[in-house]
This record gives C-alpha cells, sequence and structure tokens, in this order.
C-alpha cells in the first residue's frame, strides 16, 4: 500500500513538475521576444494581456488550431516519432535536478527533500537522456525528405556529437571535486563557506568550456547552424508545421533551461544562498523558500544570458564551429581536468 | 510491481531485437537497436546497477547508435537489395549457433531450478558507481588498462585507414560532390554533347583531368 502511495505521489510531483517547467519555459519565449525587442530598439509583442502576458497561451491556441501539413514523401511514422522523441528527452532530465535542500514542512515533523528522482548516477542520467534526444532532430531531417531538412539533420547531429565531447570533459573537474555523480550531493558538497564555496571558483576553465558547450548542445546562437535560415530555410524542422513544430519549439527552449539548470547545480552552487544557512537555520521552511528562489534566479539569469547572446552575436560557419569544437574547446577542457586534478591532488581538503 | 516492469521492459526488448532483424529498411533496424539498448538499461536499473545502465544509454544509445543512424542517412541507403545472398554457408551456421544458445538457456534454467541459494538481506553497493571505480582502479586495473591501449590502437588504426593514399596538399580545397564535370569536357575522343558526368575524388585528380597545373598557380599566386 505504502508503494502504491509513493508512487502516486512521485507521478503527482512529476506532473506539477513538467506544469512548471512548461509555464517557465512559456514565459521564456515571451521573455525572449521582449529582450530581443528591446536590444533590437523595438517593442515585441505587447498586446495580449497586460504587456504582453497572454502571449504564449494566444501561440500555443495558434499552433493547436494551425493546419497540420505532413509532406507527401516523407517516411510517415518517423515523421511523427522525431518531434516526440525530441519533447520527451528534453523533459526527462528535469526530474534529478536538487532545486532545494531538505525542508521540514511547518507543524509537522515530517521533512522532504526538494529533489523529485534521487538517485546515484543523476549527472551520468542527465548526460545520457541529452545524447537521446539528438535522436529526435537527426530522424525529422531524414524523415521529411528534404534536401534543407537532410542538411539540417546532418549538421546537427555532427555538431551535438562533436560538442557533447567538450561538454562531458568539462563536467570531469566537478566531478573530480565532489567525488560523486549524485547531484544532490554534489550541491550539497558546495554549501560549504556560507554558502559560497562554488565549484566555478576551483573550476573557472571548466565553466566556460560547458557554457559554450551547451550553447553548442543546443542549437542557439552563435551555435545554430543546423536551423540557419539564409541557408537551410528552418533547417531540420523545415517541413514541420502546427503541434509538431511546436514540440521542436519547446523542445529547444527546455533543453536551454536543462542545460541552465546543470550549469547552476554544477558551478554555481545549485540551490546555496550566500549566508541563507545562517540567517534562517538548516532545515526550516523559509531557509528552503529561499534556496529554491536563488536555485531559480540563478537559472533565470542563464536563460537571461541565452537571449542576450542570441541578440548580440552572430552565427559562425561550419568549418569555424567544428575546428572551434575540436581544436580548441576539446584541449581546453582537458586542460581543466588536468588543472583540477592537480588542484584535487595538492588541497585534499576541497 | 517488478516482475511487471521485468516483463514490460524484457518484452520491449525482444520485439525490438527481432525488429532488427526483421525490418527490411537499415534506418528502422538501427532505431529498433537503440530500443533494444534503452529497454536493457532499464533492465540495468531493476538489477540495482544504475552505473552500468548510464554508461549503455550514454555510450550504445548515444554514441555508437548515432554515429550508425548518421552513417545511414549521409548514404540515404534505401530498401535492402534482396537478390541472390552470397556467403550461404552462414545458415547453418546460424542455425547450429542458435540451437547451442538455446541448450544453454534451457540448463540454465533447469540448473537454477536445482541450485537453491537463499538471498541475503544485506545491502549491497555492488552496482554503484563508488565501487565500480574502487574495483576498477585496483583490482581490475591491469585488464582496464589493457582495455585503454586497445580503444587508442582502434583509433590509430581508424586514422591510418582514412588517411591512406596520402594526404592531401595544404592548399588543396575538396568540396565533396563537387568535382563533377561531363565527359566531353574532359575526354577529346568523347562525343561534344556527351553529358555523362566524370567523377573524382581529389582536386590533383580534377586537375589532371583538365590539363589544369593548379599547384603551379597556387605557387605563382
Amino acid at each position: 500500500m505504502e508503494t502504491a502511495i509513493d508512487i502516486a505521489l512521485k507521478f503527482a510531483a512529476i506532473t506539477v513538475a513538467f506544469v512548471v517547467v512548461l509555464l517557465i519555459v512559456a514565459y521564456t519565449v515571451l521573455a525572449e521576444r521582449r529582450v530581443l525587442g528591446l536590444i533590437q530598439g523595438r517593442l515585441g509583442p505587447n498586446r495580449v494581456g497586460y504587456g504582453g502576458i497572454l502571449q504564449p497561451f494566444a501561440d500555443l491556441l495558434k499552433f493547436i488550431l494551425k493546419e497540420d501539413i505532413v509532406p507527401d514523401k516523407s517516411t510517415r511514422f518517423i515523421y511523427f516519432l522525431a518531434p516526440v522523441i525530441a519533447t520527451m528527452a528534453a523533459l526527462m532530465t528535469m526530474i534529478v535536478y536538487p532545486f532545494g535542500p531538505e525542508i521540514r514542512i511547518p507543524f509537522t515533523n515530517i521533512t522532504i527533500p526538494l529533489v523529485i528522482a534521487h538517485f546515484d548516477v543523476g549527472l551520468l542520467y542527465v548526460l545520457g537522456i541529452t545524447s537521446i534526444g539528438v535522436y529526435g532532430i537527426m530522424l525529422a531531417g531524414w524523415s521529411s525528405n528534404n534536401k534543407y531538412s537532410l542538411m539540417g539533420g546532418l549538421r546537427s547531429s555532427a555538431q551535438m556529437i562533436s560538442y557533447e565531447l567538450a561538454l562531458g570533459l568539462s563536467l570531469i573537474g566537478v566531478i573530480l571535486l565532489a567525488g560523486t555523480l549524485d547531484l544532490a550531493q554534489i550541491v550539497e558538497h558546495q554549501s560549504g563557506w556560507y554558502g559560497l564555496r562554488w565549484n566555478i571558483l576551483f573550476n573557472p576553465l571548466g565553466f566556460v568550456v560547458y557554457l559554450i558547450a551547451a550553447i553548442a548542445e543546443t542549437n542557439r546562437v552563435p551555435f545554430d547552424l543546423p536551423e540557419a535560415e539564409t541557408e537551410l530555410v528552418a533547417g531540420f524542422h523545415t517541413e514541420y508545421s502546427a503541434m509538431k513544430f511546436a514540440l521542436f519549439f519547446l523542445a529547444e527552449y527546455i533543453n536551454m533551461f536543462t542545460v541552465s539548470m546543470l550549469a547552476t547545480t554544477l558551478f554555481l552552487g545549485g540551490w546555496n544562498v550566500p549566508f541563507a544557512e545562517a540567517i534562517f537555520g538548516r532545515g526550516t521552511f523559509l531557509f528552503g523558500l529561499v534556496s529554491a528562489i536563488g536555485f531559480l534566479a540563478k537559472v533565470i539569469f542563464f536563460l537571461f544570458l541565452y537571449i542576450w547572446l542570441r541578440g548580440t552575436l552572430p552565427r559562425f560557419r561550419f568549418d569555424q564551429l567544428m575546428d572551434f569544437g575540436w581544436k580548441i574547446l576539446l584541449p581546453l577542457a582537458l586542460l581543466s581536468i588536468f588543472v583540477t586534478a592537480t588542484l584535487v591532488y595538492l588541497v585534499p581538503s576541497l | 510491481m517488478l516482475a511487471l516492469l521485468f516483463i514490460l521492459f524484457a518484452g520491449l526488448g525482444i520485439g525490438c531485437a527481432l525488429a532488427v532483424v526483421a525490418q527490411r529498411n537499415p534506418l528502422y533496424s538501427a532505431i529498433s537497436l537503440i530500443g533494444v539498448f534503452i529497454s536493457l538499461a532499464c533492465l540495468y536499473v531493476m538489477l540495482a546497477a544504475p552505473f552500468i545502465a548510464a554508461v549503455q544509454v550514454i555510450v550504445y544509445a548515444g554514441a555508437i547508435m548515432v554515429l550508425v543512424v548518421f552513417v545511414i542517412m549521409l548514404l540515404n541507403v534505401e530498401h535492402e537489395e534482396r537478390g541472390r545472398t552470397r556467403l550461404k554457408f552462414l545458415v547453418p551456421t546460424a542455425i547450429a549457433l542458435a540451437a547451442i544458445l538455446i541448450a544453454e538457456v534451457a540448463f540454465i534454467l533447469v540448473s537454477v531450478q536445482e541450485f537453491r541459494v537463499t538471498p541475503t538481506n544485506e545491502a549491497s553497493d555492488i552496482g554503484v558507481t563508488h565501487s565500480i571505480g574502487t574495483q576498477l582502479f585496483t583490482r581490475y586495473l591491469l585488464p582496464f588498462e589493457i582495455t585503454s591501449i586497445l580503444l587508442l590502437m582502434a583509433i590509430v588504426g581508424a586514422m591510418t585507414l582514412a588517411r591512406r593514399g596520402g594526404l592531401l596538399p595544404a592548399t588543396a580545397r575538396v568540396i565533396p560532390g563537387a568535382q563533377q564535370f561531363p565527359i566531353s569536357m574532359v575526354d577529346p575522343r568523347a562525343e561534344p554533347d556527351d553529358l555523362t558526368p566524370v567523377e573524382t575524388d581529389t582536386t590533383d585528380e580534377a586537375a589532371r583531368l583538365l590539363g589544369v597545373d593548379h599547384r603551379n598557380r597556387n605557387e605563382s599566386a
């Protein structure tokens, strides 16, 4: 009986997490359009609701009501499968991030950890699911039976395979410092020094490499070659319309969100807010609340960074992209491992 | 509950494995193979080996199969050609090997029923990352290092094979798929309006066919 309740609770938690994530993602899209407007000296969408606050829902309705066009010569089954894989892989990593410490619910003795699924190999799980996400884009490009789509899909997979290496290697420094693959313990490890013992202080090079590789992994500007509209119309999702296109769109923004969460968790101390523990005391409800808000604020900072970059930088050329990934980023990631390993060896108390 | 999950994932694995063999389109086979790997990973998780499960997904489903699908997409292989089967001896070999496999499974099933052990209640940390790492770098260090040397050899071998035939000169600019000329342009004996394409792989070959000495031009420039 208890396991049944447990499972029901987990399902409820996952559903809530998905809804919250989708809401945040919807407003990231709105924020992107407004901030881009700001950067480019125009207004951006501000008509639906107060200051455009209902714009995401209007967009969603539009996507649902549009005609769903399927190309005649496409490979039907895979054409339908691709957006599903992309969205599912993007959503699945959501459950392992600890967004707050253990808290005690007020007036009871029940303590709950603010994380949905807690397991030994959280970091590897994230990497594994992220690598599955490539298939969504590849298969979409192939099954559309369109040259632009195929080129976009091939570019995207080549890019993601190349940058996955640098991404994975940049994380090893953090693993060396924390000595575990468990995300909750990695965050816990950063909670010393009044909540300022962040990994970015010990492994700044790894952080920079991770940030760049993560932008490439999510196919965002300046690495958005898979959907370079000047060359490839819209890349792998050229033939997709209506809700299927919306799923790809969603997957891209959810990926941005997960990548930002991973950066926060691994390098910026996760839910650690400086001095929060000294003020509120560990395990109290307020401490949990402040920590969770701190976590969200750091994630939102990264999301803003993404939008900022999009408004600022031009796009790479494809050979530049490959050269940069293999000849600069990968050696830098190796160097960061070397430096961190030396640091851990010389100062074992880290 | 566990039994239900086991049946689900095992069934999925077997179904996908059958699909790998039965599908005519190589891309469908590849996708089914990904399904096999993922259901295997789920089974590993159920066996309390999360590390192996994660590595299974990262290495097989996430890296190797991406490469396979990539190659299939690049070559754009359509349906497998159903021609005469060469290597006819493979059929009896396959049957014999299948018979041996079934015999082994039957033997294991029988011996498991005869051999009774009571499971201990002690918590085990065999599948956990920390214990795997400790074992790998102490007790199994030699096999681990040998494997890494093997992998290094494979990388060097791949490089050597890919670069066979010499490196292109630094000035060469090869654009795949672009070096096509009609045969009338290259061969003076051909009909003047014969547009059959001549394909070359390198800039050198293209230059030779066209009678252009591109190296000299580069040097003078």
